[in-house]
């Protein structure tokens, strides 16, 4: 039976307190970020921000087609549980929308008091920095917005246009700078890699009595397999289940110490280490010359 | 006063309007879709995508999985608008065609009942706690000019009859620029400059949404992951040398666990 969340009361400032520790220098030096909060902080968003809106559609056609009918306003899980009024999506989504009116409309430039445009300052971005990293970029309230305004893709904007100013948060940005260092998310090296795989073989022998490899780094396999995250470090009977599948089908297969985790951090910052993250998996395919890329997550 | 009202104003607003919404829709359409993020379910053909599109005109159904009272009101003052501006077509139109003639009395009714969803809107926004909270002025304002402009209408076909031959020969004169000065009555003339104000309003404001849903990329995309799309400002991928497992550095790796040499 489907029992309806009792829709919390709205209490300002909730979850205000609950923000993300911000990005070490090392790690935003090796994602091509600045590595601190840069000193022409605001310019260098706004400049950001022109270009993101030039450069997504669905951006700036979110910025103006809102109109606040409040369909989302209980459906954002992060709303629901803390009774913060700005993880409304449409409230999140007017963080940013209320600069733009300011910087990039009409109408906020002349009538600000009417459409509620603000100033890009410190506490704004406070905001920024608290509620787009309080956003898990689900994209439910799309689902219930009549014209499938998604702010998820705001969200990103935000992200992206914070890490353009330096301005990241440290899980992720450690996260990505790990994928850049070792292939993986967790941050387990080549050398340790290649032992995992040795003791999953021991121990199929063990189960099984069979000899099955767990290849890595095998040029000219058929099948290059990325696992998803959980796979190679937690749920390792996936893994084995993996090795079996591949061994009874008579299937060559490879994993590379190059790329050998699907799950993309990338996402949750901008679109360059989004891309640079996924690039890995065909970096590794060509190198690997593989037919097939089999990619979990 | 009058030649204000009557030539100079609408000849601005209806500048405003088209220019507004052209530029809108000119920057909306020159921003490039660099990826695919249609919402699911999402239809896989181009005919599944206009059924998608027309369902959302007509009688939005994301809105009526969220919440259904405001899904009533909306498609109700809707489609009432729909007929009230159909209807009105009868002022721009000479002679009258046969099917806006057909549609009267139905765009009479329509014009009754709008106040009603309208009145609930506003009340919603005062009432529930969230939408007040997101509420701003621009959103009371747009509902204001509504309320205005229909009950104007109302009171004018009910009690204070217009001479319908003199507001067509205003309208038809504006059309064929040789404007005319009407003497009417002043709740003609607020219904009149209410709705100037809500041409002028409507291309700076979110009444924009009338255009944008066609252009939403969570709607109006396939689900067709085989087919490339295209990103028009892609770039390479830029490695640093902080960037310490590079692609050239896995080659090396991968040549020397052959025993090879470069």
């Amino acid at each position: 039976m489907r029992v309806p969340v009792p829709i919390p009361e709205i209490k300002i400032g909730a979850s205000k307190h609950q923000r993300c520790h911000p990005a070490k220098a090392k790690d935003m030096v090796k994602i091509n970020l600045p590595k601190e909060r840069v000193e022409n902080w605001k310019e260098a968003m706004l400049k950001k921000m022109a270009e993101v809106l030039d450069k997504y559609r669905s951006v700036r056609l979110f910025m103006d087609i809102c109109v606040k009918c409040g369909a989302c306003a209980d459906k954002c899980q992060f709303f629901l549980g803390t009774g913060d009024p700005k993880n409304m999506p449409v409230a999140r989504a007017d963080l940013f929308r209320k600069v733009y009116r300011r910087y990039f409309t009409l109408g906020g430039k002349a009538f600000g008091f009417i459409t509620e445009a603000e100033e890009l300052d410190e506490r704004m971005l406070q905001d920024w920095f608290t509620y787009f990293y309080q956003c898990s970029e689900c994209r439910r309230c799309s689902i219930f917005c009549p014209y499938g305004i998604d702010t998820a893709e705001i969200t990103m904007a935000a992200r992206e246009i914070m890490a353009a100013a330096g301005i990241a948060t440290k899980y992720v940005t450690e996260v990505v700078a790990k994928v850049y260092d070792t292939g993986n998310n967790l941050g387990i090296w080549p050398k340790a890699w290649k032992h995992t795989c040795s003791f999953l073989e021991e121990d199929l022998k063990e189960i099984e009595g069979v000899d099955i490899k767990f290849p890595v780094d095998e040029v000219g396999a058929e099948v290059l397999l990325v696992p998803p995250s959980a796979d190679n470090f937690v749920n390792t009977d996936t893994m084995i289940g993996y090795a079996k599948m591949f061994h009874a089908a008579g299937i060559s297969w490879t994993t590379s110490t190059y790329c050998n985790e699907a799950g993309n951090f990338g996402l949750f910052l901008n679109y360059a280490n989004l891309k640079q993250t996924n690039n890995r998996i065909l970096e590794a395919a060509r190198q690997l010359k593989v037919k097939k890329i089999y990619w979990g997550e | 006063m009058g030649a204000l009202t009557f030539i100079f104003l609408p000849y601005l607003c209806t500048a405003v309007f088209l220019l507004g919404i052209g530029m809108k829709v000119f920057f909306w359409i020159r921003t490039p879709v660099p990826l695919r993020i249609v919402t699911t379910p999402a239809p896989r053909t181009r005919m599944g995508v206009t059924w998608r599109l027309i369902g959302d005109l007509l009688w939005f159904p994301n809105l009526f999985k969220a919440d259904k009272l405001l899904w009533a009101s909306g498609v109700l003052s809707h489609i009432c608008l729909w007929f009230v501006l159909l209807r009105q077509l009868r002022y721009f139109l000479y002679p009258v065609p046969t099917w806006v003639e057909g549609i009267q009395t139905l765009g009479l009714y329509a014009g009754y009942i709008i106040p009603l969803p309208v009145a609930f809107l506003l009340a919603r926004r005062l009432v529930i706690n969230q939408v007040l909270y997101i509420s701003i002025l621009g959103d009371y304002f747009a509902l204001f000019l509504l309320l205005t402009i229909t009950v104007s209408g109302i009171l004018l076909q009910l009690f204070f009859r217009t001479y319908v031959i003199d507001v067509k020969a205003l309208i038809l004169g504006l059309i064929y620029f040789q404007p005319k000065i009407l003497n009417v009555h002043w709740l003609f003339t607020l219904h009149f400059i209410s709705v100037m104000i809500l041409l002028v309003y409507f291309p700076f404001s979110k009444l924009l949404h009338a255009g944008g849903f066609l252009l939403s990329p969570m709607h109006n995309q396939r689900a067709s992951f085989r087919e490339r799309l295209v990103n028009p400002w892609d770039f390479p991928v830029a490695y640093n040398d902080q960037n310490i497992f590079s692609p050239e550095k896995y080659r090396q790796a991968l040549m020397e666990q052959k025993g090879e040499k470069e």
